[in-house]
């Protein structure tokens, strides 16, 4: 006889009503964000459009989306709560779980590994104590591996918490960028010069940003994978 | 600007100026874009000028080739679209720009978004489309931001909008911001993910032009293949078709990356030789090293090995000869210390992480083949695991709703044809046990 049994599915089913993770006093949008919310919903021809939007919405109000916020969102938009799951746990950039304040998602697609980023993987999980994956005890910090981020020529590089680029990372500029976000301080905006520009109008084309770098790339990798 | 300006067969590319990125201080301002660029003449004079129907035949007779990956002229594809009726029609406009070794879409939004806008309103012309969906990927926040606070320009002024400087003609422009699944890029994937749905690829028939946005008429082109529309609209198809490579004309931005002195994003005529591009323009290859690789398209596209490079130019037709294609023109170079079994581990992990799902011989195969590479990555796997490798490509390719499936099965087959050493090296030889006598082949 096989051992299958209907009431041990195969794969874990997601708790259908898990606790709520944001207080109940917190979980609103208000008059301003609700505007917003129907500003989005009037640029498409459905109300459905609007979930991207509005997640992202969501997603920088509280943090991360878990189901109650996922309703929350659903009413907003006045479309099925299934609708706004199913939306919101396709994309990876919505977190489902709460993360730490700083997530560094470092780019491991095949341009970046063949300019060592496992080594800086290696090197953040080192210096902060976790695997990537995971977030630190005092909820500061989260590190992910994670696919091309487009900016191959920079390689290896990192993004703070779908915000700004890191670029051209070495153990140094780590150490920095980790003791910045210690103290709250995010990196800039850095815009990257175009050789040709490098060549032709001394690099930086743009009045508008201070800090800009240059492609370049690495010495061989340590590790590969 | 002179109409001559950037004229130049790709032979000739070290005189070759910039069209799509010219040096420009502050192009990306729109005061800049207008004053020194010439910005928005193109569209008004088709505006005035122009029926919609010579529009499309004029950047059909350019030739002007998708840049999104297809290398589809783009034109022709305009003119699949049905005759204006009651039903409202769209154009998107592809900025998911996820391809692993791609990233030439990104500049081109920082230092030029007003010609990208520009190509957009000159395609809603030409197709009477009503509006423009513009679909960039979630990561690139700071670039959504810049062009948003530009449109916003672009609507005060009344170029965007109702009748749209001051012609009858009224169409709109809307940035998405994705939130990260490299899917999202193929076509018909975008337009679930517009709609709000998950991202998954629709069964075509029926085509976008038929039934695509919310079941309406739809385009979809690439970021670079719409700043090309301008460029053909302000100097005309003949002066674009004399550019490059005759069978793929034009400028292109190549992204190039990899281990070399010098990589970053170039604009150069189409029809470049690889070997120029390595040797001449990225500096040669860093530390002396001898090159081993060329991925010239982004990490779908067949992997050139370094023997099979000599003579190729970058354009279509002499990559499909060779053996590989253009994809994204997002090119990456490996030198002769890497591993290729470790390369193709990572770019199937890649695909197994990235499917959407919905096929089975994709959602089931990535990761099969990730699981087999990994194996004989990690000394553990015998030379018949290759065969294995190839016998599920073969059930791969072809048999799913999007070309994702053949995108990932792709560099597992010319990997392991064109790096077979590699492949040996890591494999331990297939021994069979014939009752007490051990053969090892
Ligand atoms: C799996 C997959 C991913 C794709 N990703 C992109 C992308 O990120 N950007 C893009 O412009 N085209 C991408 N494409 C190609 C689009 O489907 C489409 O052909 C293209 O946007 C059309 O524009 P073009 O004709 O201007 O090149 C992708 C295709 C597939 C099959
Ligand atoms: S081929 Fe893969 S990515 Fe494309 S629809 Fe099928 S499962 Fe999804």
């Amino acid at each position: 006889m096989s051992e299958f049994d209907i009431k041990k599915p195969v794969v874990a089913l997601p708790d259908m009503d898990p606790e709520p993770q944001i207080p109940e006093e917190d979980l609103f949008f208000t008059e301003e964000e609700l505007e917003r919310i129907e500003g989005f919903t009037e640029k498409y021809p459905t109300n459905r459009s609007a979930v991207m939007p509005a997640l992202w919405l969501a997603q920088e109000k509280f943090g991360f989306l878990p189901p109650e916020v996922m309703k929350l969102v659903a009413e907003a938009i006045d479309i099925p709560y299934a609708q706004v799951y199913g939306a919101a746990t396709f994309y990876t950039q919505y977190y489902k779980k709460q993360m730490g304040t700083y997530v560094l998602d470092v780019c491991c697609s095949f341009s970046c590994q063949a300019c060592g980023s496992y080594d800086v993987l290696d090197y953040l999980e080192e210096k902060l104590g976790i695997h990537a994956g995971e977030t630190t005890e005092d909820g500061r910090f989260t590190i992910q591996e994670v696919e091309c981020l487009g900016s191959c020529g920079t390689a290896p590089m990192l993004q703070v918490t779908n915000g700004p680029y890191v670029h051209n990372l070495t153990e140094e500029k780590l150490d920095q960028l980790i003791d910045d976000l210690r103290n709250d301080k995010m990196p800039p905006f850095t815009s990257v010069t175009m050789p040709q520009d490098e060549d032709e109008m001394g690099g930086n084309r743009r009045s508008d940003v201070e800090h800009t770098d240059t492609y370049r790339t690495p010495p061989a990798p340590e590790r590969w994978i | 600007m002179e109409a001559t300006n950037g004229k130049t067969k790709a032979g000739d590319w070290q005189n070759f100026e910039r069209i799509l990125l010219p040096p420009i201080r502050d192009l990306h301002k729109l005061d800049v874009y207008e004053a020194e660029y010439d910005g928005y003449q193109a569209i008004q004079k088709v505006l005035k000028e122009w029926e919609p129907g010579e529009v499309v035949n004029e950047v059909k007779q350019a030739n002007v080739r998708g840049r999104g990956g297809a290398a589809f002229n783009a034109g022709l594809k305009w003119s699949f679209m049905p005759p204006k009726g009651d039903r409202p029609r769209y154009l998107a406009c592809n900025a998911d720009e996820s391809e692993p070794g791609t990233y030439k879409d990104r500049q081109l939004m920082e230092y030029n978004p007003h010609l990208m806008f520009e190509g957009i309103l000159l395609a809603n012309y030409a197709m009477q489309m009503d509006a423009c969906y513009v679909y960039v990927r979630g990561e690139y926040v700071d670039w959504i931001d810049h062009m948003e606070r530009e449109l916003e320009k672009l609507y005060a002024k009344g170029y965007v909008g109702e009748n749209i400087f001051g012609s009858d003609f009224s169409t709109d422009i809307i940035l998405h911001k994705g939130a990260g699944a490299y899917i999202c890029g193929e076509e018909t994937s975008l337009m679930n993910s517009l709609e709000g749905k998950r991202g998954y690829p629709r069964i075509k028939p029926p085509f976008p032009a038929q039934k695509g946005l919310w079941g309406n008429p739809t385009t979809i082109n690439n970021v670079e293949t719409l700043a090309h529309v301008t460029l053909v609209m302000r100097h005309g198809a003949d002066w674009f078709s004399g550019i490059g490579a005759p069978t793929h004309p034009g400028s292109t931005i190549y992204g190039i990356s990899g281990h070399l002195n010098r990589p970053g994003v170039y604009e150069y005529p189409t029809g470049m030789l690889i070997t120029d591009l390595i040797e001449k323009v990225c500096g040669g290859m860093r530390d002396g090293k001898k090159l081993k690789a060329v991925v010239p398209g982004g990490s779908s596209v067949p992997p050139l090995h370094a023997d099979m490079i000599e003579g190729v130019t970058m354009d279509a037709d002499s990559l499909r000869e060779a053996g590989s294609m253009m994809g994204t023109g997002g090119m990456l170079v490996l030198n002769e210390d890497t591993d290729m079994v470790t390369y193709l581990r990572r770019v199937n992990h890649f695909y197994q992480h990235e499917s959407c799902g919905q096929c089975t011989p994709c959602r089931e195969g990535t990761g099969w083949l990730e699981a087999i590479v990994t194996r004989i990555d990690e000394g553990e796997g015998n030379l018949r695991d290759l065969d294995l490798l190839i016998d599920l490509c073969d059930q791969m390719e072809g048999r799913t709703i999007c070309a994702f499936a053949d995108a990932a099965a792709w560099p597992v087959r010319y990997t392991i044809e064109r790096f077979r050493e590699d492949f040996e090296a890591k494999c331990k030889p297939a021994v069979f046990d014939t009752g007490g006598v051990t053969i090892s082949a």
